[in-house]
């Protein structure tokens, strides 16, 4: 098959044509290299297949110039290549390339005649006004319909005039088209400062028969245009019963630059049903640069619930400090439905001064409000130490678990003795189990966790055992080199409950690294229910972890030269199968010597074989042949 | 053919059958948002998003059990060129709901003239994104709409125009900027908590020019099977060749200066757009050196596509360096960053990084509140300008300069021919 044709190889050096794509062409195309405008003339020129023609005008796109258009204006006719002269037309400056779109739309028609109407609107030829308008008289309705986009693209008064009249063309369609086009001629004279007149155009397409979306967006034009003088239209829409409509007022809502809005805004809710006001409240606050903070907190302080509700939201997004007093306000009203959007705003608001306003009310609070600035502390990450520990010794249950779980979110790693002590002997027993929670939170914040262990595990030391198995869990969750050192010597522990604990957590640990500790004591520790455990815990490391090739077969040689029971065996011969490679083979091979194990190991050997790949597969089937294993089909 | 596709065809005119004004739906008194309130409960019909489907391949399928996932969305019908994927989409929306009313069509303009639909979800081939999202404005739709969006400069700048004209809601399917990992890091930039921002990087994953082209003609199949003239769309004509239905080779950027700046960097060059603040894009762009591209904002930052030197953090890492700290985040849903105290008491593991639903709820609640999702259109454009821009000094192999202003390029008319490309009749953007 030929994709390069024989003329551009007598053109091109031969070192271009070597690498040619047998695809077809793509960036690699010798024709990609040419920059030069005369040689892609040729091609264009010559009988050069289609291909190189369409490559030829995208080089052309770039490197072309007005002498290309009158061999570009030729391809217009062509079905097939019309589009890629137009990528070229389109962008070659200069009104050699206009003069061919021109030329060629009196002779075209249908699909290609609408193509180039579409080049002309983008290149907002004026002198091609004349012949749009005449098209949208065309009983082809594409060709009407690009035409008046295309005029409203071009713009000007000619232009707008005329879409204007058609208006009321009889074709929806058109009439849609035509909107459309007054529209974009609307834009020009808005960027033009001309906002009469483009208010006149939005207004008449506001009011023609349309589909509802042109209604939409003449009507956003018409409230932009007017400005301030448009806000009685925004509020009509606010008021409207249709929801395109409504919803165009939100929009407009957001959009329309000023203050005065903003209180016509404000008034509105007062008289808007909740559902609309809740959602006229987030328009409210998106009006970043006119934002009227102090409002919106108005609006979250009293009325229907829905609306104070969407304001909180609001102040979550948009509320700086000042908000920190109301909204401790709206929380503490007790009516759980506010309490949640008031704390999260409590939370979400970015202020960095809201820190402050929290903490400087938190020495002097009291009851509820104590309670509350706690808990918005541990929510915020507030560090405020002394002031936890401090409530710690209220007498309030509830204030002793908020603090102790701010503690656990904010405490830092130098302070982490305190929350130790608390889970260790707490002064009211009620709080232990918080206390150990909270323990366990901030343990496994710590950014160093080998110092954090090594304060966890020094606490263990002559502690009674039910506090060593509470801090072994701690532990479990900090994990790392200390953590599993503890968790070891927990494990050879005489105290069966640390025994039992220690080795619970090192078999379900989720990391590589405790897999010597486990076959460590399973070798070496205590001869009991616990030595089963820590085997059958490297057994499921050895099944379930990502790790290579090599050191799953140590892991499964190591397991079955170490596992006593026949099951933990048998389990390990489970794991060959699973992960098929030549080191696996072996090691089934040999274990098919095991009497015990002969049956599982043969058919995992087998399996395996079926499993490896094409350059593994002659050495296994002579391996397995030498085993006396049949070797499946 | 099923039964809707009987019925669909031949389709219908834009707009023809769109309501009037006196047709609209009336304003339903339960417009309120419960999760845009911040509350949990059961949805309302009123309060219901109806949604659309167009071109729901393997991306799109991904998408389609996040729209599934929300008890407020009701997937209505699937429009497709091909006849698998509509298939395949009716099977997962029916089963989902229990029934067979997921309606199926071969034009996409059918989906936009149906009335009771509100919004759709668009994951054809990046060659139809912009088309597909535009016509959907104009018919009155909101639009999910996968990246990358557009395919130049010029059709970035007419999303962001038409989405303002028509007041349509788009979220770009950047859900990266709804994961919470990335949120955060992209928050710590924006902040100020790195200090002064210097240097913003991108992990575009391939910076060359590429193009699918015109390749040899095969035997075009069916129209019911696979849509041939509806799948070229607005790409300048070829001849039918199955290598070209890979939607992610498909003259993305414009053909000659596609690749996988735009691919990725969608992606990834949003994030540093979202941890800029969304600013303009860069103003300048240099030619590749060393596997870089070096793009510099207007404040002097810069914004750096490499391809090397990334912590192990999976795909589409990005890293944000300031004067004072640094912190990089990848699809791992971990970050690394220059000082635990960022972190202010939290731990990577807590912010968490998946699921992608988060994005299209984001979506959804601003379909109801008309408020700016976190991909809209105007963000999504200015990420894809950048990118765009890296695509045209990639492609000239030299450094180009961008005018904010209009988005042209300054002095540098081949670069300016760069920005736009014509579209197939008869379609226009």
């Amino acid at each position: 098959m030929r994709y390069f044709h024989p003329f551009l190889a007598m053109m091109l050096s031969a070192s271009l044509i070597v690498g040619l794509s047998s695809i077809g062409f793509c960036q690699d195309s010798p024709i990609s290299k040419i920059s030069s405008e005369s040689e892609l003339i040729a091609i264009l020129k010559s009988d050069a297949p289609g291909g190189d023609k369409a490559l030829a005008c995208k080089r052309l796109a770039v490197y072309g110039s007005e002498v290309a258009a009158p061999e570009l204006g030729k391809l217009l006719t062509d079905e097939k290549l019309a589009s890629w002269a137009r990528i070229a037309l389109e962008a070659i400056p200069g009104k050699a390339s206009d003069e061919a779109l021109r030329s060629a739309a009196g002779s075209l028609k249908g699909r290609l005649l609408v193509g180039v109407i579409n080049s002309l609107g983008i290149r907002r030829d004026q002198e091609a006004v004349t012949m749009l308008i005449g098209e949208l008289k065309s009983s082809d309705v594409e060709v009407a319909s690009a035409a008046a986009v295309a005029l409203g693209s071009i713009g000007g008064e000619t232009a707008s005039t005329e879409l204007a009249k058609a208006i009321d063309s009889s074709t929806d369609v058109v009439r849609s088209a035509v909107a459309e086009g007054c529209i974009l001629s609307a834009e020009q004279f808005m960027s033009q400062s001309n906002s009469k007149r483009a208010t006149e155009l939005y207004d008449l397409v506001r009011k023609a028969a349309l589909p509802t979306q042109r209604i939409v967006e003449a009507t956003r034009g018409a409230i932009l245009a007017r400005g301030d003088d448009g806000i009685p239209l925004l509020l009509e829409q606010l008021r409207s019963s249709e929801k395109p409509l409504f919803d165009v007022g939100l929009w407009s809502a957001r959009e329309l630059p000023g203050k005065k809005v903003v209180t016509a805004l404000l008034d509105e809710l007062k008289q808007a049903d909740p559902e609309k006001a809740a959602l006229i409240v987030q328009a409210l606050a998106d009006r970043k640069g006119t934002l009227d903070l102090p409002t919106i907190i108005q609006v979250a302080a009293s009325g229907p619930r829905d609306v104070r509700i969407a304001a909180m939201s609001a102040i979550s997004r948009v509320g700086d400090a000042s908000c920190v007093e109301p909204l401790l306000k709206f929380a503490l009203e007790k009516d759980a439905d506010l309490l949640l959007p008031a704390k999260q705003a409590l939370k979400e608001i970015q202020d960095e001064e809201a820190r402050t306003e929290i903490l400087k009310r938190l020495p002097t609070a009291t009851g509820d409000l104590q309670q509350l600035l706690i808990e918005v502390v541990g929510l915020r990450r507030i560090e405020a130490t002394d002031e936890l520990v401090k409530a710690l010794e209220s007498p309030s249950a509830p204030i002793r678990k908020a603090a102790l779980e701010s503690l656990g979110s904010t405490l830092p790693q130098k302070d982490l003795a305190i929350l130790i002590k608390q889970a260790v002997s707490p002064k009211n027993a009620d709080d232990t189990a918080i206390a150990r929670l909270a323990l366990k939170t901030a343990a496994v914040r710590m950014p160093d966790r080998e110092a954090c262990a090594t304060v966890v595990a020094e606490a263990m030391k002559n502690a009674p055992t039910e506090t060593k198995v509470m801090l072994l869990e701690v532990l479990g969750s900090v994990t790392g080199a200390k953590a599993l050192e503890a968790l070891n010597a927990a494990g050879r522990d005489a105290d069966p409950q640390l025994k039992d604990i220690a080795t619970k957590i090192l078999g379900d640990w989720l990391t590589i690294d405790a897999a010597p500790v486990l076959i460590d004591l399973a070798s070496n520790g205590p001869a009991d229910k616990y030595q089963v455990r820590a085997m059958r815990g490297y057994i499921r490391m050895a099944r379930q972890f990502v790790i290579s090739d090599k050191d799953r077969v140590a892991m499964c040689t190591k397991a079955l030269e170490i596992a006593k029971q026949p099951a933990e065996r048998k389990l390990t011969t489970e794991i060959f199968a699973r992960y098929p490679s030549m080191g696996m083979l072996k090691l089934a091979i040999e274990t098919t010597k095991d009497p015990e194990l002969k049956s599982e190991a043969t058919k995992a050997a087998q399996t395996i074989a079926t499993k490896l790949g094409d350059k593994d597969k002659k050495q296994a089937i002579e391996m397995m042949s030498k085993a006396g294993i049949t070797i499946p089909k | 053919m099923t039964r809707s596709e009987n019925k669909k065809l031949p389709r219908r005119r834009v707009l023809k059958a769109a309501a009037t004004s006196a047709g609209v739906a009336i304003f339903a008194p339960t417009i309120i948002p419960s999760s845009a309130l911040g509350r949990d409960g059961a949805t309302a019909p009123s309060e219901r998003v109806v949604v659309g489907g167009i071109g729901i391949g393997r991306r799109g399928t991904y998408d389609l059990g996040c729209f599934l996932e929300q008890s407020d969305v009701q997937f209505a019908a699937v429009c497709d060129i091909k006849e698998t994927a509509r298939l395949n989409v009716k099977k997962i929306v029916d089963e989902k709901y229990g029934n067979q009313n997921c309606d199926m069509y071969l034009d996409f303009r059918d989906i936009l003239d149906r009335k009771d639909i509100d919004a759709v979800l668009i994951a054809t081939g990046p060659n139809w994104h912009c088309l597909g999202a535009v016509n959907a404005a104009r018919a009155g739709k909101d639009i999910y709409c996968e990246k990358p969006c557009t395919k130049n400069i010029v059709q970035s700048i007419a999303l962001a125009d038409i989405m303002k004209r028509t007041a349509r809601i788009f979220q770009a399917g950047t859900q990266r900027r709804n994961l919470p990992h990335f949120a955060f890091a992209c928050y710590l930039a924006r902040s100020g908590k790195l200090g002064k921002l210097t240097k913003v990087y991108a992990h575009p994953r391939g910076m060359q020019a590429m193009s699918s082209g015109w390749l040899p003609a095969e035997p075009e199949p069916d129209k019911s099977k696979i849509d041939w003239d509806r799948y070229l769309g607005p790409a300048a004509w070829r001849p039918f060749n199955t290598k070209h239905l890979d939607g992610f080779n498909f003259e993305k950027g414009g053909g000659l200066v596609g690749g996988g700046v735009l691919e990725w960097g969608s992606h990834c060059v949003d994030l540093c757009q979202w941890a800029v603040n969304d600013c303009p894009p860069p103003i300048e762009y240099n030619a590749l050196e060393n596997e870089e591209l070096v793009a510099t904002y207007d404040d002097g930052c810069q914004l750096i596509f490499r391809e090397k030197g990334w912590i192990p953090l999976g795909s589409c890492p990005v890293r944000f360096e300031g004067e004072k700290g640094w912190v990089e985040a990848g699809d791992s849903g971990k970050m690394v960053l220059s000082s635990p105290e960022l972190l202010a008491g939290r731990t990577v593991e807590e912010i968490g990084g998946y699921p992608a639903t988060f994005h299209v709820r984001d979506f959804l609640d601003c379909v109801k509140t008309r408020s700016q999702p976190k991909g809209n259109a105007e963000a999504a454009a200015r990420a894809h300008i950048a990118c765009h821009a890296a695509n045209i000094a990639l492609f000239l192999n030299r450094k180009v300069k961008l005018d904010l202003k209009n988005y042209e390029f300054i002095g540098d008319d081949e670069a300016n021919r760069l920005r736009s490309e014509a579209t197939r009749e008869p379609w226009r953007i």
